[in-house]
């Protein structure tokens, strides 16, 4: 099965390619993304297509020379969890996790869920360069190295104007959550 | 897409129409930039009074609820169960439900009717009772409950203590500062997870350099938390969320059990905690089940209530733009805190988080608290610019330290600040930041140099403050976490360098961890190391003349603002 989503007069194409297993390499970083991605949303919570959000988070991940690979969780929309389960997947033991709102976290296999390597709440602040420093990060720590942290943005405005927007777009995502369906292995086909 | 193409025709069509200067001045207003949206009370974006929320009821058989708020107990969920077995007073319960919500309401207005002739019956009531008997009231009725149902008489306040760039030595300033300014408490947070137990340091040194016995606490990943406090770098805890549907408790793989355990590993090493709910975080999580926030929020705090927690910070919280956003949401927050001392709980009242771009809004929404008073007014008033208020920025911030000391003098009312001079502020600040240099030499963490010692002294926020090497921050930081050291270590490191009266407030402290005193309801600790809470301090409100009333000594500190010129001297 395959779904295509209009981006921007650009086409995401998220192809399923079977149940996403354990990876054994330990050049790969997981991109795990949320049950909606893609699907009934294509962009951020700013509007910036999840098109270029992948696009610029496997950049990220491919200039430090490491493979990504892409990872739908459709069991759960918690960042935390589809991060951290993100993590157990990935040959590397490290993942990116992104909900389709854009909130995002480089996250560890070894950590509990509520912790993590590094955390971007504000998902209005992410622009296409963060994305692609955070998969440049990920990638470093999947390396074994240890990197300075992608800087911390903080913008005191952003929840009066964004938090309700954000819980009707979390909401909404929620409705494609399948509790049955076990984590799916994506390939990413942009046009 | 059609969406998009609508709003594209919405636009063209309002280019044609002539606007009104009025109202597009008004569209510029900072109002107009905070987020609204209209109640979906299907999926619980509504404040009180949800139309899916249960009626009130209790059965009791054998000293057993056997039914509560119109469900058998063979359908009660595990929240149902927990609060029906620990948080709710059986023998009362049924007494308490049949009382009409509507006179019930009057009894906590009435000010003939005293806290302990009425909390016997609060504590026996069912999560849709208690919101029952708050929707009942109007704010200025909540706020006369709430002036009469808190456990302690005196008010206080609390800070939030952080850094976009984690840095040690700002912090370790700013919690001088903060202490002498007067929170009771103070909490850091972090921008990058592993800084914790630098914050967590610097915190709890500079704090005790501004003021001994202000309690503080590093809001980080539970189990890091209780491990922060265990090697005595922290005096209190709070992070610890609790929810009131289950879906969103099995998200995060607990329950009121795995919370009810956590909590007494609090307690048995002599730490100080309180729970956080608030409402919204249902919604937020799209798990709220079609139910108001308030309602949700009377399960929280009864959740808390059967962990034998002393206390709960609720009020929005971090999801306060949630219930700000729909109508009657400001009320609803009241309504929450109201309901936390109702329940015999010391309440860290909120307001600590950003909600509006308007200050006349954010001044109406801190308001009640600070009028009628809680345990601590703000639960994280920003002690530094809201950029470095790493909880995404607060109601309150450093900028409005002296809005908030005049509105105090302009009212007599105890928000639980004062107006301090300059020079002793950089007196504070200075000695924190000399303290934090001298324990990281001795602890062969990365240097602190004298210009990050005087840019913090003298400093205003991070923007001031010199980068630091992060990485070789958090690999020491993580060497601090897995070492040996504790606060003892600290002690002696300070007392070796000539801190003395610093090394004997951060002694005292782990002394508090003790003895214990302080794990009494709506507890907090002064100057003297004296513990004042809801046991020793009751609050004994009746109306005029009685419950608090500000002493001479406390009301000459409120008066003394930095610029009020002297009218002999004109």
């Amino acid at each position: 099965m395959s779904t295509k989503t209009e981006i921007s007069r650009r086409k995401l194409q998220l192809e399923e390619k079977g149940i996403a297993e354990k990876g054994s390499e330990s050049d790969e970083v997981v991109i795990a993304i949320s049950p909606a991605f893609g699907e009934t949303q294509t962009s951020t919570i700013v509007d910036i297509p999840l098109a270029n959000v992948l696009r610029e988070t496997m950049a990220g991940i491919e200039e430090e020379g490491l493979k990504s690979r892409l990872v739908r969780f459709i069991d759960t929309a918690d960042l935390g969890n589809l991060g951290n389960r993100g993590a157990e997947l990935s040959g590397s033991g490290i993942s990116v996790g992104i909900q389709s709102k854009g909130t995002a976290l480089i996250h560890q296999a070894d950590l509990l869920p509520l912790s993590n390597l590094e955390l971007f709440p504000q998902a209005p602040l992410l622009d296409r360069e963060k994305f692609r420093a955070i998969g440049k990060n990920a990638a470093k720590y999947a390396k074994g190295e240890n990197p300075s942290p992608v800087t911390v943005e903080n913008d005191p405005m952003a929840r009066p104007k964004y938090q309700a927007l954000a819980a009707v777009l979390h909401i909404k995502e929620s409705k494609s959550i399948d509790e049955s369906r076990e984590p799916v292995e994506l390939e990413a086909h942009f046009e | 897409m059609s969406e998009r193409e609508e709003g594209e025709v919405e636009n063209a069509d309002t280019k044609q129409h002539k606007r009104s200067n009025r109202f597009k001045s008004l569209d510029e207003k900072p109002v107009n930039q905070d987020g609204f949206a209209k109640e979906w009370p299907e999926e619980g974006l509504i404040a009180m009074d949800s139309p899916n929320d249960p009626d009130p009821s209790v059965t009791v058989k054998e000293g057993e609820i056997v039914e509560m708020d119109g469900k058998q107990r063979e359908d009660f969920d595990f929240i149902d169960f927990f609060i029906a077995d620990y948080a709710i007073n059986v023998e009362k319960a049924e007494e308490a439900l049949a009382i009409d919500s509507v006179e019930f309401a009057q009894r906590l207005v009435d000010i003939n009717i005293a806290r302990e002739d009425i909390i016997e019956l609060t504590t026996a009531m069912t999560p849709a009772k208690l919101a029952e008997v708050v929707n009942q009231m109007n704010t200025l009725e909540m706020m006369m409950a709430l002036q009469k149902m808190r456990a302690r008489k005196t008010p206080g306040n609390q800070g939030h203590c952080t850094s976009v760039k984690d840095h040690p030595v700002q912090i370790a300033a700013d919690a001088a500062e903060a202490a002498l300014r007067g929170f009771d408490e103070i909490e850091t947070t972090v921008g990058v997870a592993r800084y914790a137990p630098f914050n967590a340091l610097a915190q709890q040194l500079g704090s005790q350099a501004g003021r001994g016995g202000v309690l503080t606490q590093c809001a980080v990943e539970e189990a890091t938390e209780l491990e922060l406090g265990m090697k005595g770098l922290t005096t209190y805890a709070e992070t610890v969320s609790v929810y009131g549907t289950e879906s969103v408790f099995k998200d995060g793989d607990d329950t009121p059990w795995s919370k009810a355990f956590l909590a007494s590993g609090y307690a048995s090493r002599g730490l100080k905690m309180r729970f956080t709910s608030g409402s919204g975080s249902e919604v937020n999580m799209g798990q709220a089940e079609g139910k108001s926030m308030v309602y949700l929020e009377s399960r929280c705090v009864l959740v808390t209530k059967g962990c034998g927690v002393q206390g709960l910070q609720n009020g929005g919280i971090s999801c306060i733009a949630i219930p700000s956003a729909v109508p009657s949401g400001i009320r609803g927050v009241l309504a929450e805190n109201l309901i936390t001392t109702m329940v015999d709980l010391e309440v860290a009242s909120g307001n600590d988080q950003t909600f509006s771009h308007s200050h006349k809004r954010q001044m109406a929404r801190t308001f009640p608290q600070l009028v009628a008073g809680t345990d601590l007014i703000f639960s994280g008033y920003s002690t530094m610019p809201n950029y470095d208020d790493m909880f995404a920025g607060s109601n309150f911030d450093s900028y409005d330290y002296d809005d908030y000391n005049v509105v105090q003098r302009d009212l007599k009312v105890d928000g639980g600040l004062k107006p301090i001079a300059e020079e002793d502020a950089i007196a504070v600040r200075n000695t924190a930041a000399r303290a934090i240099q001298v324990v990281f030499r001795e602890l062969g963490f990365p240097q602190i140099t004298d210009e990050e010692v005087e840019a913090a002294t003298y400093g205003d926020g991070s923007d001031d403050m010199p980068d630091r090497d992060q990485a070789a921050d958090l690999k020491a930081a993580e060497e601090l976490m897995e070492g040996d050291i504790t606060g003892l270590d600290i002690v002696e490191i300070l007392a070796d360098h000539g801190f003395d009266d610093l090394a004997e407030n951060m002694l005292n402290m782990l002394k508090q961890r003790i003895s214990g005193d302080y794990l009494h309801t709506s507890a907090v600790i002064d100057g003297e190391f004296n513990v004042t809470s809801g046991v020793n301090d009751r609050n004994d409100y009746q109306g005029p003349g009685t419950g608090y009333r500000m002493s001479e000594e406390r009301w000459e500190e409120i008066k003394d603002i930095r610029h009020a010129f002297d009218p002999e001297e004109v």
